[in-house]
């Protein structure tokens, strides 16, 4: 099979969507001619035409707020922010109207659209450019959260969010970008709320979102060599959250860790926890369920100073040591 | 319905009692007379047995925790009898307690000696003891907890692999693959150990194949037709604590804790006076070696000097009655009977078992008794009435390279002997220095009872005994 980039996989996906149904089309800063700030929409106008690849004023509120109107109207818009951390500007239209108007019109107006937007550090792009603010999203009745970590995913998933006729959030971590992965050229979606299971393993429940599910692989060879079996679960989608996956986990393993790259505090590593604490999963506990999360600062410019700031594969190898009483 | 089990009261001045171990689990079923539990009190430990037959449904205390006397430490009832979570309050304030009529407290005392715990259900109360509310929290994660029901296992005995010493499931499926083990009578399992038999060798007559003291035996007949002996209880050893500055510290409990608090009281409430003597022992020393040979034909033992210091005491005491004395309240009471202490160095404190009525016996009864006692304390196996009525109390040294000194009157007695080694010394004979075999005896006395007089003339008196020991037949 052929291998795309997590890039490329975005841009075939909404590329193939589109082929298929003239409602969908994609507006965004820049994703014209220069083909988006990572180049997601690099080409596509060539293919879909400025009507369907439509350039907008720099205001993530008008570009939200169209993409809401088109929706309600029937279209089945995309839109792109250059980074997720715009989604402040753009949050009145996503809290207060896209989240609320299928059910506040009583199911008579629905808000198929997907706001997709590269999220997380690692990029040097500092405290502005560099958030992880899908807490704050999957927090809202009525929004969709996806956060694919791989090629593949970001191929399914995408496709089931813009068949979705609910507001979805896409995140897309920079990092990702460049990863690679078998995908196929057919058609295939993933359905929303399903997780995947990177990795089985015995000892200890990873569930990791987004790149930390890369470092999570990373840290989980590195212990198979000291004999320990990592189980890491990639959610994948925070909203609908495959809480049946991860407890049937965690009754396998006894042991969980969330890792996410958002700030610890108010995480969602703590939706995580707290489900498992609540399920039947909790009696089979045989430590302290542990969250690594970003720290508490804003992401620093200095490159050494960013890696410091969220979880590392060194984290990840440690923590597990630490559940497992094997320090 | 369930019976409480309570900590007994096993002698006049007990109040508290530390559990030492539990020789059953919560869920195990109790035959009556079956140790249930073993206990530290003022002056001994012992195995406090069932007096009730059932299933244990609940322990409230484990070990080392400190439980007032007559205070519910447990239950014993029917399987799935539903008993409180916490400990019902002492059955019956201390002050209650006192106002208890005699007949019942006699009662109590008797069963206690008897080491059997008093079941009445009338005096219960529901207020947690202050015992339960700081006992430490145990700590096990969900699953071992899980774990634990589904094996049956109480958490409590499962040694924690954890941080604090947090219990984790494979500790608990540890301990239950070990607890697998046959099922055996804590005695069985003291004869077994002491003999070095496998129980996993041992057919069990008992049910399910539960092994009693007389399969053990029976399995050791080919090997050794002797009776066995059970091994003795090693006496509690108080846990060092490991601090950071080096050296341990052994907390104050048990017989060490009494001591203290008995040496205190009795020097801060008895005005302590102490009159010395020396006494030649030339005498003495002749006599004993005219006895040696016959009491330790009559006895097995070979008499001591402590012992004979014993008779010629016993003997000046029915001479001078104004010694053998107990203030209680306001009262004078001369005691009638003369009741000899002898002070027992054991290994975390001091033990006073009680010849009675000395002034009655013979020197091979005295010797026989005294050497039956101390062993008894140095095993820790003194019972409660051993220790119980002494009027007087001998602290001998002389085994030591001591000469004199001041000891304390072990209340509610109002007097004590110290006895210096005896040493070769010059002294003044008719005129003549010559050496002789002298010791020196130290009276301490409370002088709110005892005046000096009458303590210098019972003194004086012990001394002629001493030298003159023929007076010992008058």
């Amino acid at each position: 099979m052929r291998e795309l980039t997590y890039l490329e996989a975005v841009r075939e996906a909404m590329s193939q969507e589109m082929r298929q149904n003239e409602d969908v089309f994609i507006l965004g800063e820049d994703i014209g001619v220069y083909g988006g700030a990572f180049g997601v929409t690099r080409g596509m106008i060539e293919e879909f035409g400025p009507e369907r690849i439509r350039n907008t004023p720099i205001s993530e509120a008008a570009i939200s707020g169209t993409a809401v109107g088109a929706a309600l109207t029937g279209m089945r818009p995309i839109l792109e922010l250059q980074f997720s951390d715009f989604i402040t500007i753009a949050m009145d239209n996503m809290v207060n109207q896209a989240a609320k108007i299928r059910y506040m019109y009583g199911g008579k107006g629905k808000v198929p659209m997907v706001l997709r937007t590269p999220a997380g550090s690692g990029t040097g792009a500092a405290a502005q450019h560099s958030q992880s603010l899908e807490a704050w999203m999957a927090h809202v009745p009525g929004l969709k959260v996806v956060q694919p970590s791989t090629a593949y995913d970001a191929k399914g998933l995408l496709k089931a969010a813009i068949d979705d006729d609910n507001p979805v959030i896409f995140y897309e971590h920079k990092l990702c970008y460049k990863t690679k992965s078998d995908v196929p050229e057919e058609q295939y979606s993933i359905p929303l709320g399903k997780a995947d299971v990177k990795r089985a393993g015995t000892d200890v429940t990873i569930v990791a979102t987004a790149i930390m599910v890369h470092k999570s692989l990373e840290a989980a060879a590195e212990l198979e060599k000291e004999g320990i079996q990592v189980e890491v679960i990639d959610p994948r989608t925070l909203v609908p959250l495959d809480t049946e996956t991860i407890i049937q986990s965690v009754k396998k393993t006894s042991r969980l860790i969330v890792v996410h790259e958002a700030v610890k505090r108010g995480g969602f590593g703590g939706e995580i926890a707290s489900t498992i604490a609540e399920s039947e999963a909790f009696d089979y506990l045989d430590a302290p369920i542990k969250r690594l999360g970003g720290k508490a600062v804003p992401i620093p410019y200095n490159p050494e100073l960013e890696k410091a700031a969220i979880p590392t594969v060194s984290d990840i190898v440690a923590a597990v040591k630490e559940t497992l009483n094997r320090q | 319905m369930a019976k409480e089990i309570f900590m007994p009261k096993l002698s006049s001045t007990m109040e508290v009692g530390t559990l030492l171990q539990w020789f059953k689990k919560e869920g195990d079923s109790v035959e009556v007379g079956e140790p249930l539990f073993e206990i530290m009190t003022d002056k001994i430990n012992i195995e406090v047995e069932s007096y009730e037959e059932g299933i244990l449904l609940k322990k409230y205390f484990e070990e080392d925790d400190e439980v007032p006397i007559n205070h519910i430490v447990g239950y014993i009832g029917e399987a799935g009898e539903q008993v409180p979570e916490t400990p019902p309050g002492e059955s019956g304030a201390a002050k209650e307690q006192e106002e208890v009529s005699d007949s019942r407290q006699a009662q109590t005392e008797d069963l206690a000696e008897q080491g059997i715990t008093e079941t009445t259900s009338e005096e219960v109360e529901n207020e947690p003891t202050e015992t339960a509310e700081t006992a430490e929290k145990l700590r096990a994660t969900p699953a071992a907890r899980r774990v634990a029901r589904e094996e049956s296992v109480t958490l409590a005995e499962v040694p924690g692999s954890g941080p604090n010493g947090r219990i984790h499931q494979i500790d608990v499926m540890a301990f239950a693959s070990s607890n697998a083990a046959p099922k055996a009578t804590p005695l069985a399992k003291k004869v077994a150990e002491a003999e070095g038999i496998d129980l996993n060798a041992v057919t069990g007559t008992g049910s399910q194949g539960k092994i009693y003291r007389a399969d053990v035996e029976g399995a050791k007949q080919p090997a050794s037709p002797s009776a066995p002996t059970p091994a003795p209880t090693p006496a509690p050893t108080p846990a060092p604590t490991p601090v950071a500055a080096g050296g341990k510290r052994v907390k104050l409990e048990g017989i060490r804790k009494v001591v203290a608090q008995r040496m205190l009281q009795s020097k801060t409430t008895a005005p302590h006076v102490t009159l010395t003597t020396e006494v030649d022992m030339t005498e003495t020393i002749q006599l004993r070696k005219k006895l040696l040979g016959l009491i330790e034909q009559q006895t097995g033992f070979r008499v001591s000097y402590t012992e004979m210091i014993m008779k010629a005491v016993a003997t000046s005491l029915s001479l001078h009655p104004s010694i053998n004395v107990t203030l209680e309240g306001n009262e004078i009471v001369y005691r009638e009977e003369i009741n000899l202490g002898l002070a027992v160095a054991v290994d975390d404190g001091l033990l006073v078992p009680v010849v009675k009525n000395a002034n009655q016996k013979g020197l091979s009864a005295i010797t026989a008794e005294c050497k039956r006692l101390g062993k008894a304390a140095r095993d820790s196996k003194l019972k409660p009435d051993e220790m119980a009525g002494g009027t007087f109390t001998v602290s001998n040294l002389g085994m030591y390279a001591i000469d004199a000194f001041t000891p304390v009157i072990n209340q509610p007695e109002s007097a004590i002997l110290g006895v210096g080694r005896i040493n070769e010394k010059p002294v003044g004979v008719n005129g003549v220095i010559e050496l002789r075999p002298m010791m020196v005896l130290s009276l301490s006395f409370d002088h709110r009872v005892i005046n000096g007089a009458p303590a210098a003339a019972f003194l004086t008196e012990l001394k002629e005994v001493l030298e003159q020991p023929f007076k010992l037949l008058v």
